[in-house]
């Protein structure tokens, strides 16, 4: 009985602190780490009219700590008149890509087609990217809303990885890494990724070795590139319930092991 | 010849898309996207599969009268988003993507949320310094947990620092070597499968 009130005033806590930290209007001032300046950077440096392509590759359950690493992504793609090629090799991160890419879109007043064009979902991730190495028409014939690819403008131009400038992989998972094994490794593709914070040190071997271009990871990512772009969202509003939660773990971790080490001294542990 | 023939065409497949790697030759290029669209065509199928499974399993578990009302909602799910999408378009007002915005992907989301909960419960009752192990676990997850919060920076640059630290040399050569790890054993898997070695696929003869 004791153990049971015990979990839900520790239930109770997290949820009273992180809903009291999106109802309060605190921001942090953080600095962009080295990792989210390099993405900044290059995606800057990219030429007007450079063609990358945005994979949805994540699952609707991660959308609160995606959707904003996603937003600063697309927003930033549009602001330098980048275009767009959006695809999914998750099935439930299409209707998620089409949205955000939509929604992005038109805060710029950019042209579906033209500026931007979302190709669905394919199954069997492998198979997909390696075959567009080959043809992305041939993997994707149709788009997301079922026009022939071929007679989208912005795909005119577009036969395989050759002619596009990087592959960013918004990815909950470890499916990025077969964009980095495969893409990378076979066809020299730059590959960039944002990840949510539990699955960044998955990557910090393909980051060590060059594999990987770049990681934008989780929350703080998101946030830090926000302010690059001095376009506070999502990730900055975060903020602190992401603080609090950590020190409320980091209270909870230190509590739990003084009554450990009293009960201890006591003989009861 | 029932377990040469699989064996042989096993083989053939193996050293076929083995070879095709090296050599940019139409052929080459030819024989590899016919397979690819194999390959998707069969995983396709594959979620017909996984379709039916759960529909039988759901129907067995509602005539048995387990959880009928949670069972029922998950096979409405699985028949109303075709149809929404079907008969509404799947287009940014359609219903069907309305129905995946505002239930598929909020329900999703609270579930995984709920992960935090867990955590902070386990954090609670599991993270014990009990022996020298468990305290160098415990002092990593503090810097780490300290070091990735904004709040941090604004006392002192040196914790990021450190959680750099941690994640760059201690943890990445651990991953390196279950990497490494995992590429040899696949490595050595394939090879296996390939050369005729490994046979389990042909249920252990």
């Amino acid at each position: 009985m004791n153990r049971l009130k015990t979990r839900w005033i520790i239930f109770g806590g997290l949820f009273l602190i992180v809903t009291l930290s999106y109802l309060t209007n605190i921001r942090f001032k953080s600095v962009a780490s080295p990792e989210i300046q390099k993405s900044y950077d290059y995606l800057d440096s990219l030429p007007e009219g450079s063609v990358i392509m945005v994979s949805f590759d994540h699952e609707a359950s991660s959308l609160p700590e995606i959707q904003p690493l996603a937003l600063v992504v697309l927003r930033h793609a549009f602001k330098n008149n980048l275009k767009i090629i959006g695809v999914s090799l998750f099935a439930e991160g299409t209707a998620i890509g089409y949205r955000l890419l939509s929604q992005t879109a038109r805060e710029y007043d950019k042209t579906y087609g033209v500026d931007y064009v979302f190709l669905g979902f394919k199954p069997q991730q492998i198979s997909a990217i390696l075959g567009m190495g080959e043809s992305i028409a041939h993997v994707f014939p149709e788009d997301y809303l079922g026009t022939p690819t071929d007679e989208i403008p912005i795909m005119m131009n577009i036969v395989n990885y050759d002619q596009i400038e990087m592959v960013i992989s918004i990815a909950d998972g470890a499916l990025a890494v077969h964009w980095i094994e495969y893409v990378g490794g076979q066809y020299h593709q730059n590959i960039m990724t944002a990840l949510t914070a539990a699955m960044i040190t998955t990557y910090d071997p393909y980051l060590a070795s060059g594999q990987l271009y770049s990681v934008i990871g989780g929350l703080k990512g998101a946030a830090e590139y926000e302010n690059l772009l001095g376009q506070p969202g999502g990730g900055n509003r975060g903020m602190l319930a992401q603080t609090s939660a950590h020190v409320y773990v980091i209270v909870l971790i230190v509590i739990g092991n003084i009554l450990y080490f009293r009960g201890r001294k006591n003989g009861k542990a | 010849m029932q377990q040469r023939l699989p064996i042989a065409v096993c083989f053939i497949a193996g050293a076929l898309m083995f070879l095709q790697y090296f050599s940019p030759h139409p052929v080459a290029r030819a024989v590899f996207v016919t397979i690819n669209d194999y390959w998707q065509i069969i995983f396709a199928f594959t979620l017909l599969v996984g379709i039916a499974a759960f529909v039988r399993t759901n129907l067995r578990q509602i005539s048995r009268g387990k959880e009928a009302p949670y069972r029922l909602i998950g096979l409405a799910g699985l028949v109303l988003m075709p149809v929404l999408a079907v008969f509404g378009g799947i287009k940014i007002e359609s219903p069907f993507q309305w129905a995946f915005e505002n239930m598929l992907a909020p329900m999703q989301a609270t579930v995984f949320s709920l992960l935090a909960f867990f955590v902070a419960s386990a954090s609670f009752r599991g993270f014990r310094a009990r022996n020298a192990q468990a305290v160098i676990l415990l002092a990593a997850a503090l810097v780490v947990l300290i070091g990735r919060v904004p709040i941090t920076e604004m006392i002192s640059d040196t914790f990021p620092k450190i959680t750099f630290w941690v994640q760059n040399y201690p943890s990445m050569a651990a991953r390196r070597g279950i990497l490494i790890g995992i590429g040899l054993g696949s490595m050595t898997t394939a090879l296996r499968v390939i050369l005729g070695i490994e046979r389990t696929y042909l249920r252990g003869e």
